[in-house]
């Protein structure tokens, strides 16, 4: 991965500090003490993979002496996974995200490709698809950081998807998904199909994330006295008058909406994080992530 | 209310209503779904025309602001009493003293606001002529009953440089006054010494007073000769101190632009100070004193003064010989003095006419040439008829009368403790004026002009009068050749006041000439002046500073040459004396007493303006209701962000 590409998404001194973060994967982890995804199993592999700064708690028997003895520092020998856990992320590319200041689907993307190097950093496999028009158009799973580009290549790709069609969409990713481990919706959710969407990807095993990505003024939404709201996606419009007692009842809306989906989403084991596009990326990994234990 | 009719915009709030219940083309707003708001407005009627009126802050600030704007045009008023007349003469003074400007005072802002409260004053149909008056008058509205044009008049009065003199203003104020008699005339002032005439108004005089400060300094004189042959420059300056305290101030001297002594000066309260500058180079063509730092009045911080030409007049002194009278002559730097008898008198005019070195000036003691020659003269105790007057007889002891205080050939004269034997009783020539009389008026010195040459006459004989023994002598003799080789640098006085005119002969050849400004403070310009007939008239001048004429002739010989030039300066007591005077002098120009005058007249005091205002205020409060949105996107940009729920999950 050359600096040019890194550049597009991310800073080097941003990617290092993602290097501290690994994605959490409770069903994969299950049984095991907490922190050995930290390191490669032992014996499991011989194929070399990469190297790492050593971290208290690694198996001193990964340690490259070598380097110690060239650099007097320590690095830890990383091997591939014998246990194939791919990294899902799910970007909703329809007009509907291509909205707000910030872009949501910015945000998107963003978000994206810092969770897919986590994986990629902790030698998981990962694999990124656009929901958009009823369909899933998914890249081919990556592994290692030099893979990097690949990923991040896919995730900035121009789309011009209209509908979402999330139910359908989602449906036809779980359908031919390989292998299990984290997966993360980045989504508004704002289709009909959302409670549909969410069931079928909720049903594969994996560990669903739901990032529920709303524009500042869909949060707080400032309507003029007399507007003719009119739908990116659909065209429809919807004629409201912007007074308080609207913007009242929008607010209380929104919130029993975010509950809904919340409950949902928990009741199937996976974590709902609400989140506006304008919040910064570092925020959202070192903070609020890390609260909802997507990453660790 | 003075305008009912305008209730009729009171219809106006129902159609406000009314649009608010008209469904209105409504802005498209896009958004990136409206999959949430479909559900919130599912219960709105879709489509209809009218909709429900419901509660706004928007409508109900509208209504106010419509009641509002109706009830002012409507011009409500509540009903006062004047003590004005139904017509109004409204005198603004705007001499130099108005231009008084401390940290806390704005003399002719101040003015303004009582000449803007006299208009509102006014009773009920009551006419108003505005007239600003410094120098001079100038109706600026007359006998209007429209307030608006008259306060916008008013708006525009501004204080000149040029020293009061509210003669013009009170004739103007007794001709409007003699057409009415329901007049009053409305002063505001500083009453600081401005001019009055004699007659007073048939009408009562108020006097609106402004002016609280009177902490100014000023350069009262300003004046250089020559001395030692022309040889040597020598400057007086006098500053004076008209204010209750006593101030430093620092005066500093410029020869052509260039700084040539600076001192401080400690003035006791109501003093002057006055100095002479011995280091003022010889070649210098003008000197300027300036005031440093800054007091309530600046017009008169800065003076000018043009340095006399080289050349002194031959002056020839006929007569048996008088020490006193040679010893004043001779004093006069401006003069080269010669003597002569009676019998030699012819013999020497015609000397000097041969040697090309004519004389300038004549003075004659107790003698009669028998061929005038024309040229100034001075005539004393003359024993017949001459030029100056017919003698008709002789005055035993007579009394000097006051004289004029502003006959300026009698400044700084005092003539009090001057005894006088024996006079003769002159009857003046045409063109000639007394300047010291007898309380009868019989003449005791006169000056005038005789067909173009100016001559002078002291109607007794030196040795029977104690005029030669007092102060008053050299200064009386100075000030008489002064008019007589009237000081001149080319065609113009060396020294003009503020706001006088003059004309001038120049060149027969020209018939344009340029006049460069100089002014004290701010920038300079240059005016072209028609000349006709050789005679130029140069305008008032309205700032202090200086004026040189040049010539504008498509000859060589006379084109860009600089015909004269002189100093304007204000040199002006009651100017610089800024403190407010006492009104009364002006009160007492009105015949009629105020007391005395056309009873209390109804008067309206209107109150639109609190009503404009609150419209203004409740369209500032619309204006943040209505962009209430973009303010919070605003702010928003401004770092300021509302909480993103992430937040609220911490």
């Amino acid at each position: 991965m050359t600096a040019t590409e890194r550049a597009a998404f991310f800073d080097e001194a941003f990617l290092r500090r993602l290097e501290q973060l690994e994605l959490a994967s409770r069903r994969l982890t299950a049984g095991r003490m907490k922190g050995e995804r930290r390191s490669v199993r032992r014996g499991q592999s011989v194929e070399f993979a990469d190297y790492r700064t050593y971290a208290s708690g690694d198996d001193l028997r990964q340690l490259d002496w070598n380097a110690y003895a060239r650099l007097e520092r320590l690095f830890v020998k990383l091997f591939v996974e014998e246990e194939d856990v791919t990294v899902h992320l799910l970007v909703d590319a329809s007009r509907s995200m291509d909205y707000g200041e910030p872009n949501k689907l910015e945000a998107a993307r963003r978000a994206a490709a810092a969770l897919g190097y986590l994986g990629l950093a902790s030698m998981d496999r990962v694999s990124a698809a656009f929901l958009g028009d009823g369909r899933a158009t998914a890249m081919r799973p990556v592994r290692g950081k030099q893979r990097a580009h690949e990923l991040f290549a896919f995730l900035s790709q121009p789309r011009d998807d209209r509908l979402t069609g999330l139910a359908a969409a989602a449906r036809a990713y779980a359908g031919r998904m390989r292998g299990t481990g984290p997966l993360v919706l980045i989504s508004d959710l704002m289709d009909p199909g959302y409670l549909d969407a969410l069931r079928d990807l909720a049903g594969t095993r994996s560990q669903l994330s739901v990032l529920h990505l709303l524009a500042p003024d869909e949060l707080e939404p400032e309507v003029p006295p007399d507007a003719r709201l009119v739908d990116l996606e659909t065209g429809n419009p919807v004629e409201v008058s912007g007074d308080d007692d609207l913007v009242e009842r929008y607010r209380s809306r929104l919130a029993d909406w975010q509950a809904e989906i919340a409950a949902f989403v928990s009741r199937r084991g996976g974590a709902y994080v609400p989140v506006s596009s304008d919040i910064e990326l570092a925020d959202l990994l070192f903070d609020v992530l890390r609260r909802r234990r997507v990453v660790e | 209310m003075i305008a009912p009719l305008a209730l009729i915009g009171l219809l106006s709030l129902p159609v406000i209503v009314a649009f608010y219940m008209l469904r209105l083309r409504r802005r498209d707003v896009p958004v990136g779904s409206t999959f949430l708001w479909q559900q919130l407005v599912r219960d709105v009627e879709a489509n209809a025309p009218w909709q429900r009126l419901r509660f706004s802050w928007l409508l109900l600030v509208q209504l106010l602001i419509a009641a509002i704007v109706v009830a002012a045009a409507a011009r409500p008023f509540t009903a006062t009493v004047s003590d004005l007349a139904a017509n109004v003469v409204l005198i603004v003074d705007t001499s130099a003293s108005m231009a008084t400007r401390t940290a806390d005072e704005d003399r002719m802002a101040d003015a303004r606001a009582r000449a803007r409260g006299v208009v509102e004053r006014l009773p009920e149909g009551g006419r108003v002529t505005v007239v600003a008056a410094a120098d001079s008058a100038s109706v600026l509205v007359s006998e209007t009953d429209d307030r608006a044009a008259a306060l916008e008049a008013i708006d525009g009065i501004q204080s000149t440089e040029l020293p009061g003199d509210l003669t013009d203003a009170f004739a103007l104020a007794s001709a409007l006054a003699s057409r009415d008699s329901d007049s009053t005339v409305v002063v505001v002032t500083d009453a600081s010494g401005d001019e009055l005439p004699q007659a007073g108004v048939e009408a009562p005089v108020l006097v609106e007073l402004v002016g609280t400060t009177d902490a100014n300094q000023s350069i009262a004189a300003l004046s250089v000769v020559r001395r030692a042959g022309g040889a040597q420059l020598d400057l007086f300056a006098a500053v004076a101190n008209p204010s209750a305290a006593e101030a430093t101030r620092r005066l500093e001297v410029y020869a052509d632009d260039t700084l040539v002594d600076a001192r401080e000066l400690t003035i006791p309260a109501g003093q002057r100070s006055e100095v002479l500058v011995g280091t003022v180079p010889a070649a210098a063509g003008f000197v300027e004193a300036r005031l440093a730092g800054s007091d309530a009045l600046a017009t008169d911080d800065r003076a000018y003064a043009i340095v006399p030409a080289e050349t002194a007049t031959r002056a020839l002194l006929v007569g048996p010989g008088n020490p006193y009278l040679e010893n004043a002559l001779a004093l006069l730097p401006r003069l080269e003095l010669f003597a002569v008898g009676e019998a030699g008198f012819a013999d020497a005019m015609a000397e000097a006419e041969e040697a090309g070195t004519p004389y300038g000036m004549l003075v004659f003691d107790g003698v009669l040439p028998d061929e005038d020659p024309r040229i100034p003269s001075l005539y004393i105790d003359p024993p017949a008829d001459g030029p100056s007057g017919a003698v008709t007889g002789r005055l035993d002891r007579p009394v000097i009368d006051r004289p004029d205080p502003d006959e300026p050939l009698l400044r700084f004269v005092d003539l009090t403790s001057v005894h006088v034997g024996r006079a003769r009783q002159i009857e003046p020539s045409d063109g000639v004026r007394g300047i010291v009389l007898t309380p009868r008026g019989a003449p005791l010195v006169g000056v005038g002009e005789d067909a173009g040459r100016r001559l002078a006459f002291i109607g007794f004989d030196l040795a029977e009068s104690d005029l030669p023994l007092q102060v008053a002598f050299p200064l009386l003799v100075s000030n008489l050749v002064d008019f007589l080789v009237a000081s001149e640098e080319g065609v113009l006085p060396s020294s003009m006041r503020l706001g006088q005119s003059i004309a001038v002969r120049v060149d027969d050849r020209l018939d344009r000439v340029r006049m460069n400004v100089r002014l004290a403070v701010g920038d300079g310009y240059d005016v072209e002046l028609a000349v006709a007939d050789g005679r130029l008239t140069l305008p008032g001048a309205d700032a202090v500073g200086m004026r040189s004429v040049i010539a504008v002739s498509e000859e060589d010989d006379l084109n860009s040459v600089e015909l004269g030039r002189t100093a304007v300066n204000l040199f002006s007591p009651d100017e610089s004396d800024v403190g407010p005077g006492d009104p009364q002098r002006i009160v007492d120009m009105g015949r009629v007493p105020a007391d005395e005058g056309p009873p209390p007249q109804a008067a309206r005091s209107e109150w639109w303006w609190p009503l404009v205002l609150a419209a203004l205020t409740l369209l500032a409060i619309e204006w943040l209701l209505f962009h209430r949105p973009s303010r919070q996107r605003l702010a928003r940009a401004l770092g300021r962000r509302p909480q993103p729920l992430a937040g609220r999950a911490r």
